[in-house]
């Protein structure tokens, strides 16, 4: 029998930096590199930067490419910015494929 | 145990080089990582050359894999008797995958190294990870997914109303338990939203093929589609075109923080393949009448720019 229901956090509540580097695997130093390149999104928290759940998904991720091909901060920002284009122009891609006849 | 061959996931030979493995490695990485590849199947061939690289590009863990000698690919075997002790301090002939044995190693030899000097380091918790595939009802109506843990034993999660295809969800501190005062992982399920015989979504957004007739694009009309919600009417105005969205307020995807998407009806004007003697007859007769134009850019010279 499954013991307990798990309720996810929530899409708005705040991660604290801690939290995002230690469920990233990303390092600090790196952090601060993919802030300043403007990929992940800041707000202020109660002890410095705060980011948004959305932000351990895409810092989870450039953990990934990082392991995979050796990135480095400029190279986890650059990978990124392309995929999150990629995924932005397919989501408009889908939206115009839903004008056409099947 | 089941035998894994990770120089031939690799498609490497059992003699390559140190430099050898990694540019295998690179190769195989860039085409099969998930963020890269769509192919099916790119994901678990991605984890089998993780798998594969993560045991060979280490020395320690190469020389171990080499010594369990060479099998087919899934045939049961047992590591050399002296094996267990000299490279994994686990319960002997336990029932486990080679991946998680290789992935122990590391931890406990590494484990080991620091120990030496007193200090018993923490260790995070493995997360969990899995995609739950829902359909567009599910999803709708908000739903559970069941998770076998890799422990053992299952945990149910909360698929709230309002999740996207694509979205991540996460819960903290609920995946594997941490070791040596480490906090325990977290949870990530990915959603992804099974294709709908009607429906398309974009978002919370909603689209439906609506085809209408010709006489029904010309004359209006008062037509009868289906939503997650029931039947609902829509106007269709006199002059129709093709590809003309009507919007449907709030009768798409509900949103986590209430409210919904919209449901879009896209308007496709159909003509039946054939036709009777009569239908040609009516075609003929409002062909003669109408003074319609449908091409009046084509009118006039062709040296025009």
């Amino acid at each position: 029998m499954p013991d307990d229901l798990l309720i996810p956090m929530d899409a708005d509540s705040p991660v604290e930096s801690a939290e995002l580097l230690a469920a990233s695997g990303l390092a600090h130093q790196e952090l601060v590199e993919l802030v300043e390149f403007g990929v992940f999104e800041t707000r202020e928290g109660a002890t410095g930067w705060s980011f948004q759940t959305r932000v351990v998904h895409q810092a989870r991720r450039a953990v990934k490419l990082r392991d995979t091909f050796g990135l480095n901060p400029p190279g986890m920002a650059l990978a990124l910015t392309y995929l999150e284009k990629i995924e932005a122009l397919e989501q408009r891609l889908r939206e115009l494929e839903c004008l056409l006849p099947r | 145990m089941k035998f894994k061959d990770y120089y031939e996931t690799l498609g490497i030979e059992r003699g390559a080089s140190e430099e050898e493995i990694k540019k295998a490695y690179r190769r195989l990485a860039r085409q099969y990582h998930p963020d890269i590849s769509k192919e099916a199947g790119a994901e678990e061939r991605f984890k089998e050359i993780s798998e594969a690289n993560q045991t060979l590009s280490d020395p320690e863990k190469r020389q171990a894999y080499d010594e369990l000698g060479r099998h087919d690919p899934g045939e049961e075997f047992r590591p050399p008797a002296d094996w267990d002790t000299r490279f994994w301090q686990g319960q002997a002939h336990q029932e486990v995958d080679l991946s998680e044995l290789f992935e122990q190693m590391g931890f406990r030899s590494s484990q080991r190294r620091r120990q030496a000097g007193g200090v018993d380091f923490p260790i995070r918790g493995q997360d969990v990870e899995a995609v739950a595939r829902l359909t567009l009802d599910e999803v709708s109506r908000g739903s559970q997914v069941t998770l076998e843990r890799p422990g053992g034993g299952s945990v149910r999660i909360r698929v709230p109303q309002g999740v996207t295809d694509g979205e991540r969800l996460r819960i903290p501190g609920r995946g594997g338990p941490g070791s040596g005062g480490g906090p325990d992982g977290d949870v990530y399920l990915h959603i992804q939203v099974l294709p709908h015989k009607l429906f398309r979504p974009v978002g919370h957004d909603l689209y439906l093929e609506l085809p209408v007739t010709p006489w029904e694009a010309a004359l209006g009309s008062q037509i009868e589609l289906p939503s997650l919600d029931g039947r609902v009417r829509v106007t269709v105005k006199p002059g129709a075109q093709a590809g003309q969205k009507l919007r449907l307020a709030g009768k798409g995807l509900p949103k986590r923080g209430g409210g919904a998407g919209d449901l879009y009806a896209v308007l496709q004007i159909v003509m039946p393949t054939q036709i009777s003697e009569r239908e040609q007859e009516l075609y003929r007769e409002l062909a003669t009448a109408s003074t319609f134009q449908p091409r009046p850019q084509f009118t006039g010279g062709t040296t025009d720019a």
